[in-house]
């Protein structure tokens, strides 16, 4: 296994080497560098062109430059990278630090999002095929694949941000709101969830009432501008993550699994309190560091209550764990929106990966930064859920049809258990194969996503290097979105060991 | 033994009899009807049709007038603040519209219909007939030419698709649209590429192929008579979804400014020039974009439909 | 009621019944009525057989006792499982029956275990499912039911992964799974179909077992009447939906009633009865006149198989032996033997390792293209799978013509007279011309394929498995057919097939084969009646023979060979 994902790697670079000279040729020839000097008026036009010249080498041959190019990029191995400066001069590594960060946050983020999404609504489609359902999110992700980034970013930043940043002002429901919503949720719900009709109408019934009270209750308070969650919500939210992934997984007969979790989710709530002074004003190491521990507990926990079934326990405790660490911090950042809103009262900006010189504390900021990237995150989302939903169908489809989920019906498993520990693992395998593909895909959707929403990331950063004919920055594009490339069809691979143990060694 | 008996035509037979008269239907009979029946896609096809037709014949095609009297490149007084005048029943004098100076909108966004279906059209077709190719010998041939030609293909996708069709547009722009469908078919044969040598290399060793090998038949006469038509069903699909997917591309191209060149017209183009007007004048980012969506959502509805049509495995039955 | 075999315990209440029971399923092209009113029902510690052929519905009469046929299906009529009538169970209480009360052994081992689960998981699934035992005890019960079912070194193979098993013992862990909650009544669904004749051999021995140590009742489910003759207390015969007969299984075997018994009963190829069975004398080979040369002479043959990051593996080591003209010799042997490999590297589509291949005098695979090509217009070739052999965009008539017209023999309209001569030699109207492949049934397209393969009348014909994938009936007649057509073209042939009856039926000469080489070769009187070497009895001694008398002395017989070879017999291992 090490030896195959060592020449694939090896393949790999290889590759990168040779799209990096394709491109750098390209670029170089795509336009006339001095295009903007010969076109202008300025006296020293002639002294211009010749510095910018002797500055960008332009006198030289393709292959010296290249050259020079890959030896700067090759001290990248010394963590010394040297990636040029752009034609004005500025060091192009310096530029990238900031860009880099910014957009693979985004298309992380998005993809992520999309990959869970994705495979949970393929998979409820996929059980309820030709269902009213069915149809609906088919309709949908055949819109959503034909949807212009750059229209629906545009269409998403003058009603998503600014009708929410005007509502936000006052934000209240109108009863007529409140019972559209709660008809179209209750629909959706019921649909989703099936059964004959007599189980459809009370799903639908109960979600009508809980939504519509819940908006109520919402409005009347104004909750959205001072919003809470507190302990209850955090008790009452853990115990239903411990409950279900346990009725999920293993069952809820397996006691030992269940009182592991739910040990889990009471060592949760003591810790809320316990480390509250701790996260009122943290770093992210220390958030990071909180995380971890808490997943070592959650599995620790497991493997100590698990008896019989220690495995499972512990692996399901971690989540548990995970899940309650992040719901404290949820709690944490939803206590600080009203403050977040007294310092920037239009929550959503429409321009910028961040709010420049922005003055408030962690929570705050990072607010901040949440709220902006909102949107973007949406349009990328949008567009690559629809094919992760449409694979995710079609490989349970195809997995459903094979004999070992006859042989597991055949056994009496139920089936939750069929779909979840039988379908579900053998359908992942094709998928983790459109992971890498997408993540190029999305890179590609990112540059316009970023330009409607006037983020300084990579697509900036590439599209001002090609519009000025300027190799380095639009090199340094490449270099991150290749590498990216690679890494995601490591990690593709590296998935496809682990779901399959056919090709293991 | 009697030689004379005819099997499956004594009663404790399992094996059908052939029936003699019943009408016989090849298998691209089958698809048809199959393809007929998807409501979907055939709404599909008259909405794409219909769009075609329109473009085509309102403002003309090259030296062929056409029915709509307005130009695109020429501006008139602003009417009403060029609001678009479409009704349910009548078009009006600016159905979509006029721009900031006063062009007729409707003539524009005809226009840039034509220009997008075009572009779009010719890299479908250019990047099928690149990537069957590929793909095919590829899959066929294995070897140092699978090599070589797989490496080409990582080599193209490595670099992500919109930046590299980018950076050769730039290279090639001013060239008018049939160079940029070129650059654009030239960065989108890779997927199709990929597919087809998946389907070939599993045809190969398929017994039939087998046998045609076993007979004495040229390479060349496997691959095109016997490999190939068995794959045209991907093939199709493929080239039907690289249509709705070159819609896309040539339009952002476009709204980056690295696709089609102004004096000519696209719909990206067009929102790209007009987004800033969205508050003022939301008509001149509506249509255009309505127009992309429209197109792109028929094609890709006829591509589902075909995709049913070709591989009916998940049909449904009737219950 | 005379045989010695049917114990039926005489006043027990039946554990599965079937009354008047009624499927129909709503597709694409209307119903379909797949089976119409039968009523059978088993015995605890009975054996049940339900036989026939594709299409029949034994398998959907199966699928209905578990209700686990598709939401298309309508049912009609009762199921019984002990008392329980299945028709009127919620999905709850038919949960709980599947696996506690009836169990299911189903036909391919290769795809019913799940490929990401380890075979432990998959058994205690069951124990903890139906609360006979959980976490660790059930890891030990798992344990204990592969020893149960003969299975080496258990311990370890809970924890491996079904890839890593071979097909028997898959099919013993399917079995091991079905046993998990000791239910009274099994349906063995084609249990050893996917298998290598001593393979089934053993899988049939543990089932047997299984009826006497546990008094399971079991329901056969097969189309092989060496199975039924082997393994039934009664026999139940369907077709197209109906039982048209029933009784023990010396009746149904020795005295059938009906019509259609008695033709699949006659369709049948019996080992050690020769071609003579179905009325055809075998012509001597006639020796070699000077300067003609063998239709294939194969010396010293490696073929081997490059893997990635591993050394080769060797299909086919150092194997000689040679085929004269009009001679038709077999090549048998078990999966892996080598077999296919052997065959296709005679056709030159695989490379040689080393060793020559001579056809018809020729080296394949060191002349030049044009001599290759006027060889191959020389040899012909069917193949195993009815399904894939042929082109499906070619209509009949171009798949038969198309050598000719590869080789540019004639024009359009002697190729169109040629083809019409073959079709009438392989007994298809003339009429299937302009059909294509995917209207017509397997064995009128392995028709087609014999039709192609001697359409340019070769002196050598390969011949690969190419009734294995048919019926009983289905395959008698094409046998017949190419024993004629032998007969009247003369052709020297290899006949690939790991059915040693069917090898019996029509070899002047056999090769045995395992693990790529050679074990014995002879005549066929000297290696199916006299064989020599221990694989080749092993290999005789596991094909069971659809007479239910006969086959007891076999099996007795073979019982005999494995204490004398030293081996075990396959049972229940009960503590």
């Amino acid at each position: 296994m090490t030896k195959y994902i060592l020449r694939r790697l090896g393949a790999s670079f290889l590759v990168l080497l040779g799209g990096s000279l394709l491109l750098y040729v390209l670029t170089i020839n795509s336009d006339d560098p001095l295009k903007d000097l010969r076109e202008s008026n300025a006296d020293n036009r002639e002294y211009l062109i010749q510095q910018r010249t002797e500055f960008m080498g332009l006198d030289q041959p393709w292959y010296v430059r290249y050259w020079d190019w890959l030896t700067g990029v090759s001290k990248c191995v010394t963590l010394n990278c040297d990636l040029g400066t752009n034609r004005n001069g500025v060091d192009v590594g310096s530029l990238l630090g900031n860009a880099a960060s910014s957009t693979l946050r985004l298309v992380v983020l998005a993809t992520v999002l999309a990959i869970v999404i994705g495979i949970v609504v393929g998979i409820l489609t996929a059980i309820r095929q030709y269902s009213g359902f069915d149809y609906s999110v088919t309709f949908l992700a055949f819109l959503f694949f034909s949807l212009p980034v750059f229209w629906v970013a545009v269409l998403l930043k003058e009603f998503a941000g600014i009708q929410f940043n005007n509502w936000m002002q006052e934000p209240t429901f109108s009863p007529v709101q409140i019972i559209i919503t709660a008809l179209v949720l209750a629909l959706i719900l019921s649909a989703v969830l099936g059964g004959d009709w007599k189980r459809r109408a009370a799903t639908a019934g109960v979600t009508l009432v809980f939504v519509a009270s819940a908006m109520t209750y919402f409005s009347a308070v104004e909750w959205f501008r001072r919003p809470l969650l507190g302990f209850g919500f955090v008790a009452i939210v853990g115990i239903a993550a411990a409950v279900g992934s346990t009725t999920l997984f293993v069952g809820f007969k397996n006691r030992r699994v269940l009182y592991s979790t739910l040990a889990t989710v009471a060592a949760g709530l003591v810790s809320y309190f316990a480390f509250r002074g701790v996260i009122e004003e943290p770093t992210w190491p220390v958030l990071i560091g909180l995380f971890i521990m808490s997943l070592v507990v959650g599995g620790l926990i497991g493997w100590f209550m698990g008896g019989y079934s220690r495995k499972p326990a512990a692996a399901l405790s971690a989540f548990v764990g995970g899940t309650m660490a992040l719901l404290t911090a949820a709690d944490m950042a939803v206590s600080h929106w009203a403050s977040f809103l007294s310092l920037k009262p239009r929550p959503i900006s429409t321009i910028g990966s961040q709010t420049p010189n922005f003055s408030g504390g962690f929570w705050e900021s990072l607010l901040d930064v949440g709220a902006q990237i909102i949107l973007p995150t949406i349009v990328l989302t949008l567009i690559s859920v629809a094919s992760y939903t449409r694979y995710t169908r079609s490989s349970m489809l195809e997995v459903m049809n094979q004999d070992y989920i006859r042989t597991a019906r055949s056994k009496g498993l139920s089936e939750r258990v069929v779909i979840v520990k039988h379908g579900f693992r053998n359908a992942l395998i094709p998928i983790t194969t459109i992971v890498a593909f997408d993540f190029a895909g999305l890179i590609g959707g990112a540059v316009i996503t970023e330009k409607v929403f006037g983020w300084k990331g990579m697509g900036e950063l590439f599209e001002t290097g090609l519009r000025t004919v300027d190799p380095n920055p639009v090199m340094a594009f490449f270099l991150v979105t290749g590498t990216a490339a690679i890494l995601m069809n490591l990690l593709a691979d590296l998935a496809y060991a682990a779901l399959d143990p056919r090709i293991r060694r | 033994m009697s030689n004379s008996q005819t099997p499956g035509s004594d009663s404790y037979s399992i094996e059908a009899e052939i029936p003699a008269n019943t009408k016989t239907y090849s298998q691209g009979q089958l698809v048809f009807r199959r393809f007929v029946r998807h409501k979907g896609a055939m709404a599909s096809l008259i909405v794409l049709l219909f769009i075609t037709l329109t473009a085509i014949t309102s403002i003309g095609v090259g030296p062929l007038p056409g029915w709509w009297d307005k130009d695109y490149t020429r501006a008139t007084a602003v009417l009403d603040g060029g609001r678009p005048t479409i009704g349910f029943f009548s078009l009006g004098e600016h159905p979509f519209g006029q721009d900031t100076i006063g062009k007729d909108y409707f003539a524009l966004v005809m226009r840039g219909t034509q220009i997008s279906l075009l572009v779009a059209v010719t890299v479908g077709v250019l990047s099928t007939i690149i990537g069957t190719i590929i793909g095919a010998v590829a899959g066929y041939m294995r070897g140092w030419i699978e090599s070589i030609l797989m490496r080409l293909t990582d080599l193209v996708i490595v670099i992500p698709l919109l930046a590299l069709a980018a950076v050769i547009a730039k290279a090639a722009s001013d060239q008018g649209v049939f160079v940029l469908a070129l650059v654009l078919a030239i960065v989108t044969w890779t997927g199709l590429a990929r597919l087809v040598r998946g389907e070939v290399l599993s045809l190969r060793e398929r017994e039939f192929v087998a046998a045609a090998r076993a007979v004495g038949t040229s390479p060349a006469r496997i691959i095109f008579k016997h490999i190939l038509p068995n794959t045209i069903g991907v093939i199709i699909v493929s080239a039907t979804l690289s249509i709705a997917s070159a819609i896309l591309l040539e339009t952002s191209l476009s709204y980056l400014g690295f696709g089609v060149q102004s004096p000519d017209v696209s719909l990206g183009l067009l929102i790209s020039q007009y987004q800033n007007a969205f508050l003022t004048r939301p008509w001149l980012f509506w249509f255009p974009g309505i127009m992309i969506l429209l197109i792109a959502l028929s094609i890709n509805f006829i591509g589902d439909g075909l995709r049913d049509a070709f591989d009916p495995r998940q049909n449904r039955s009737k219950d | 009621m005379t045989s010695p075999q049917s114990r039926v315990p005489v006043a027990s209440e039946p554990v599965l019944e079937f009354d008047n029971l009624d499927v129909k399923f709503g597709t694409e092209f209307g119903t379909v009525h797949a089976v119409k009113g039968i009523s059978i029902h088993v015995q605890p510690g009975e054996v049940l057989a339900l036989v026939g052929e594709s299409g029949s519905g034994k398998s959907v009469t199966s699928m209905t006792a578990l209700g686990l046929l598709p939401s298309n299906a309508r049912i009609g009529g009762d199921i019984h499982v002990i008392d329980n009538q299945v028709t009127s169970m919620d999905d709850r209480q038919l949960r709980r029956m599947r696996g506690n009360d009836v169990a299911m052994v189903f036909q391919e081992p290769m795809t019913a275990l799940n490929p990401v689960l380890m075979i432990g998981k998959q058994l205690t699934e069951s124990l903890e499912l139906h609360d006979v035992a959980h976490g660790r005890e059930a890891d030990a019960r798992a344990v204990e039911l592969l020893r149960m079912v003969g299975i080496p070194e258990p311990e370890r193979r809970v924890k491996q992964f079904p890839h890593e098993l071979s097909g028997g013992q898959r099919q013993r862990v399917v079995i091991a799974m079905a046993l998990a909650c000791d239910p009274r009544v099994i349906i063995a669904d084609e249990p050893t179909t996917a298998l290598d004749v001593t393979v089934q051999a053993e899988i049939l021995d543990l089932l047997r077992s299984l009826k006497e140590k546990l008094n399971t009742g079991i329901l056969l489910i097969t189309h092989n009447m060496g199975v039924v003759a082997d393994m039934a207390d009664r026999v139940a015969v369907m077709f197209k939906g109906n039982i048209v007969e029933e009784g023990t299984a010396d009746e149904v075997l020795n005295r059938p009633q009906h019509e259609y018994t008695k033709r699949l009963l006659a369709a049948v190829p019996h080992l050690g009865r020769g071609p003579q069975q179905f009325g055809f004398a075998q012509k001597a080979v006639e020796p070699l006149r000077p300067g003609q040369s063998l239709a294939l002479d194969v010396q010293n043959l490696v073929v081997e198989y490059q893997r990635v990051g591993k050394t080769p593996f060797r299909a086919v080591d150092d194997v000689s032996f040679s085929v004269a003209p009009g001679e038709i010799v077999g090549l048998v042997g078990e999966s892996g033997s080598g077999k296919s490999t052997i065959a296709r590297c005679s056709l030159g589509l695989i490379p040689a390792h080393s060793g020559t291949v001579n056809i018809l005098g020729e080296d394949l695979h060191s002349i030049d293209r044009k001599t290759e090509k006027a060889l191959r217009k020389r040899v012909g070739v069917v193949f195993q799978d009815p399904a894939s052999s042929l082109n499906p965009r070619f209509p009949i008539g171009d798949c038969i013509a198309e050598p000719l017209v590869v080789h540019k023999v004639g024009n359009r309209a002697s190729q169109l007279a040629r083809v019409e001569e073959l079709l009438d030699a392989v007994e298809l109207p003339r009429n299937v011309i302009n059909r294509y492949p995917h209207e017509l049934s397997g064995g009128q397209r392995q028709r087609v394929s014999i039709a192609r393969a001697l359409v340019l009348d070769p002196e050598f014909l390969v011949a690969d498995e190419p009734t294995s994938a048919l019926d009983v009936s289905v395959q008698a007649q094409v046998l017949k057919m190419f024993l004629a057509l032998q007969e009247r073209y003369q052709f020297a042939c290899i006949f690939v097939s790991h059915d040693l009856a069917v090898i019996d039926m029509l070899a002047h000469r056999v090769v045995v084969l395992e693990s790529g080489a050679i074990v014995e070769q002879g005549t066929r009187q000297q290696v199916l009646g006299n064989p020599q070497q221990e694989y080749t009895k092993r290999l005789i001694a596991a094909a069971p023979v659809p007479e239910p008398g006969e086959q007891r002395r076999r099996r007795e017989e073979r019982y005999r060979l494995l204490a004398q070879l030293g081996d075990e017999r396959t049972e229940l291992k009960l503590n």
